[in-house]
């Protein structure tokens, strides 16, 4: 394909509590560490493309373009959309038709302003009727757990295993974020603690099964290939991206035990990409619960449906930080994942980018995988807007041609 | 701050579970479409609409929330998950309601999954005093406890009768009680109010009357505890019933609140009976509801007194001259201004006059419409087969009843305060409920009802042989809700709070 946008520079904040920060302060850090990476100066951007899942009713702040025209000084076109995967999208889209060649795409959330009525606010989003019904963002999941289960008739032993993989997840989440800097926790925690969350809580997941709120910022600066050759050596390009939609409410939909919007959304990254799911080394999934991580890498097709949580059960035994699935090393989520990262909902999908960028540009550090004997070559992140209502997947990595 | 235009949008769907459905490829959708998205432009116009009222879905999954969001905060711990209808056709979200769990218990999914469920008229969640107050029916019970599923299924009349009468009628009471000292009472769950219990009523008399709910041309709801102090409870019923024709989101029926302290649903059974009479009113059918979330100050305040009597439920009348069960052969109402029992707009709970609400308030003016009646139709008490009082207490009824020379069996069994409490404007309406329950055809009843204020209405009744043709209609009567099985008994503490609801 012509004109594959690249990444030239990702810059991201720590995802956590910023009680002291405004929104404006948190998207300004990710962007001037953006900038910096890669100097590119405010002036050289034609356009920005911003995310925010809810600002307007987090900090009661509309036109966030408004204040990103103030702090860059710029009067270009700005939109915003609600994920950063969205954005990303959006910024491609333009690259490739060659309206710009050099923007912005940045995320930010402020989810901790508004923390006691922040599972009200999630839910009416998320799924109208499921909240007048009762519905809390949590149970949609434990739901599609007990779907899963019923439908690949998962009992006893091998049930207990499933919950152990689950447990698992987090575990995995949690050790890989003591090695990222930026994450929300960067504490090691047990299967032991996971299990006894939920016992605790009377339920199938509990409290470590669950992503955080956060607040944080992510950025990244896009261009046009032959203006990121000229700015760095080995830019990585987005290869792939897609997006599929479904129904907003839950219950209504054919198939409770899976997301159908990622599978079509792989579907489509993968052949825009020209990639299968086998060369992908480095995956960034979307685990607001565990059962989400789970679900998704069936989703996205890196293992039979109904199988995936074996793999991880054995995977885990030895409390490896990749999931060995038919013979391959899958590594999933390095950066901690948003269990342990943080999920401060726009800004989300820039740290998954954030990641498997740094993979594949052999700057992780402590995290960094290995493949053969060096970086990975390509990657992928699956991000989702609601409860599967929208699925967006991007492909990053070398360019092949 | 309520958005009113939401809330009545969310309420029309919700309340109702209205659904469409495709007629040329059967799909299914929880809302009111005008095509199918499967089949595109060429069903524009070719949906019919559904709705899953009186339907039993099936409880696919569920889940256990003991954090809810800050709305069902006051609801603590409940069964949550998805519930499918026409074998799964059509899913929906929904909360099992009826039960208090602690939110340290364990509960076993297992147990409930695939279990049946009946979707229930309730308050959807807490919001502020002010504000509007959302209700919905994606709240469910299991179809094998305290309320099972019964089938709506309307009769064609077969036989016009020349006196107006009673053609069927409706019982709902909670499934909590309180037992202090012999004495139940029913007690609401908290997403109850004397609302919910109209409409539940009233769907109740539907099922078992047999009634097209298009042919009821006036509903009258009495209520001294409509949690509104300006909006009829009657709209709401109107609406949910779909209580006359139906044109778009608009019902052709008229609606109205009545008060009267305890006979302001027992005072429309003569205005009712004349309506269908009326040559010239169109109105075939026409329902009289009474409900109450009845009120009282807690023990130990001013006016607790009552805390030991009240109860909740209501009870539905629907009166025509199609296949009547009980003739309506006369009545005889008075009034004078005593004033017994009172509450001032704004406070939430009433007052009374303590030692005179007996005499001379309830027994002066329930004997006087007793005896005139009985004299205007030339009856002696030993012609009558039952005799039904208002029972603010177990004592009351009692004593009029002997007073007047009825002898225990004409009256025992409407006696129904020791079951469900006093439940106010349903109170005397649940006695002849519990009478027509078990009389045989042919039978004559008598029911006094009595309204602090005050006033009191009496009714001669004639039960007819369709009395017992549709009994069968009706496996939620009153004895089935006073004896059943399932009923949980609450302590006081639970019991004022369920009573204060969301």
């Amino acid at each position: 394909m012509q004109n594959r946008p690249a990444i030239v520079a990702v810059g991201r904040t720590k995802f956590g509590e910023h009680y002291g920060k405004e929104p404006e302060k948190l998207i300004e850090e990710a962007w001037l560490a953006a900038s910096n990476e890669c100097n590119v100066e405010r002036k050289d951007l034609e356009a920005c493309y911003m995310s925010d899942c809810f600002l307007p009713i987090t900090n009661k702040l509309g036109l966030e373009e408004g204040f990103l025209s103030e702090l860059t000084e710029l009067h270009v076109p700005m939109e915003v959309t609600r994920s950063f995967s969205a954005a990303l999208l959006t910024a491609c889209h333009a690259i490739q038709a060659g309206v710009y060649n050099k923007v912005l795409v940045g995320g930010i959330e402020k989810m901790t302003d508004r923390w006691d009525k922040i599972r009200d606010d999630l839910m009416l989003l998320e799924d109208p009727w499921s909240y007048y019904a009762g519905g809390t963002p949590e149970a949609n999941h434990e739901l599609m757990l007990r779907a899963y289960i019923k439908k690949y008739n998962i009992a006893g032993e091998n049930l207990d295993k499933l919950n152990i993989a689950l447990a698992h997840v987090s575990v995995k989440n949690h050790a890989n974020a003591t090695k990222n800097k930026y994450a929300q926790f960067q504490r090691k925690i047990t299967v032991d603690q996971v299990l006894n969350a939920r016992k605790a809580a009377h339920k199938s997941l509990g409290l470590y099964d669950f992503a955080p709120i956060s607040d944080g910022a992510s950025a990244l600066i896009l261009t046009s290939e032959a203006v990121a050759k000229k700015l760095v050596a080995n830019p990585v390009y987005v290869l792939g991206c897609a997006s599929a939609t479904d129904y907003l409410n839950y219950s209504a939909r054919e198939d409770l035990s899976r997301f159908v919007a990622a599978e079509i959304a792989m579907k489509n990254a993968s052949q825009m990409a020209n990639t299968a799911s086998s060369d992908l080394q480095v995956i960034e999934v979307n685990d607001q619960s565990t059962v989400m991580e789970l679900v998704s890498l069936e989703d996205l097709g890196f293992c039979e449906r109904g199988t995936v949580w074996k793999n991880i059960y054995e995977s885990c035994q030895n409390n490896k930080n990749f999931y060995e699935i038919n013979g391959r090393q899958l590594f999933v989520n390095t950066d901690g994942g948003l269990k342990a990262d943080g999920n401060p909902l726009g800004a989300t999908g820039g740290a998954q980018v954030f990641e498997i960028y740094r993979q594949l540009k052999g700057e992780a550090g402590e995290r960094q995988v290995n493949v053969g004997n060096g970086s990975p070559k390509s990657g992928c992140l699956l991000e989702f807007e609601g409860f599967g209502t929208k699925a967006y997947v991007s492909i990053l990595g070398e360019k092949k041609d | 701050m309520s958005s009113e235009p939401i809330e009545r949008r969310v309420s029309y769907l919700g309340d109702r579970l209205r659904a469409s459905r495709c007629q040329s490829c059967g799909k299914e959708y929880f809302e009111v479409r005008d095509y199918c998205s499967n089949c595109g432009r060429k069903s524009f116009g070719k949906m019919d609409d559904i709705d899953l009222f009186y339907d039993k879905g099936k409880l696919e999954l569920c889940t256990f929330i003991n954090e809810p969001t800050n709305k069902f905060m006051k609801l603590s711990s409940f069964v949550y998950g998805i519930i499918s209808f026409h074998d799964g056709k059509i899913r929906v979200p929904g909360r099992l309601t009826d039960q208090l769990i602690n939110d340290s218990d364990d509960v076993d999914f297992s147990g409930l999954e695939g279990r049946e469920v009946v979707p229930r008229f309730r308050r959807r969640y807490s919001v502020g005093k002010s504000d509007l107050i959302p209700t919905i029916s994606l709240a469910f019970t299991l179809a094998d406890e305290y309320y099972p599923h019964q089938e709506y299924s309307v009769l064609t009349p077969n036989k016009e009768y020349d006196i107006p009468g009673v053609v069927g009628y409706g019982v709902y009471t909670s499934r909590f009680r309180i037992k202090e000292s012999g004495l139940e009472r029913a007690v609401p769950f908290i997403d109850e109010d004397s609302a919910t219990a109209a409409v539940e009523a009233g769907k109740l008399a539907l099922i078992h009357s047999g009634v097209d709910s298009r042919l009821v041309g006036k509903v009258y709801v009495g209520s001294e505890s409509n949690p509104y102090a300006v909006k009829p409870i009657a709209s709401k019923v109107a609406q949910v019933l779909k209580l006359g024709e139906e044109d778009g989101d608009i019902q052709g029926v008229d609606a109205v609140d009545t008060e009267f302290a305890c006979k302001a649903a027992s005072s429309m059974f003569k205005d009712a009976s004349s309506l269908v009479s009326y040559p010239r009113s169109g109105i075939k059918y026409a329902m009289v509801i009474g409900a109450d979330n009845a009120q009282a100050a807690p023990k130990g305040c001013l006016g607790g007194e009552l805390d030991t009597f009240v109860g909740y439920g209501g009870a539905a009348f629907i009166f025509g001259k199609h296949d009547v069960i009980a003739e309506v052969e006369g009545w005889y109402s008075c009034t004078s201004d005593t004033p017994d029992f009172w509450r001032r707009d704004g406070e939430p709970f009433p007052m009374h006059g303590g030692r005179f609400t007996g005499d001379p308030a309830y027994f002066k003016h329930v004997r006087k419409a007793t005896c005139k009646l009985m004299e205007r139709f030339n009856l002696k008490a030993s012609d009558l087969n039952y005799f039904v009082a208002h029972q603010p207490n177990p004592q009351f009824p009692v004593r009029i009843a002997k007073e007047l020379g009825f002898r225990d069996e004409q009256y025992l069994s409407s006696l129904q305060i020791k079951k469900f409490g006093n439940t106010y404007s349903g109170c005397s309406p649940v006695g002849l409920a519990a009478v027509l329950d078990i009389a045989e055809p042919e039978e004559r009843i008598l029911v006094a009802s009595y309204g602090s204020g005050a006033g009191s209405d009496a009714y001669l009744l004639r039960t007819t042989s369709q009395l017992v043709d549709k009994r069968k209609r009706q496996k939620v009567n009153v004895k089935f809700q006073a004896e059943n099985p399932f009923i949980e008994y609450v302590d006081y503490t639970t019991y004022r709070r369920l009573k204060l609801g969301l």
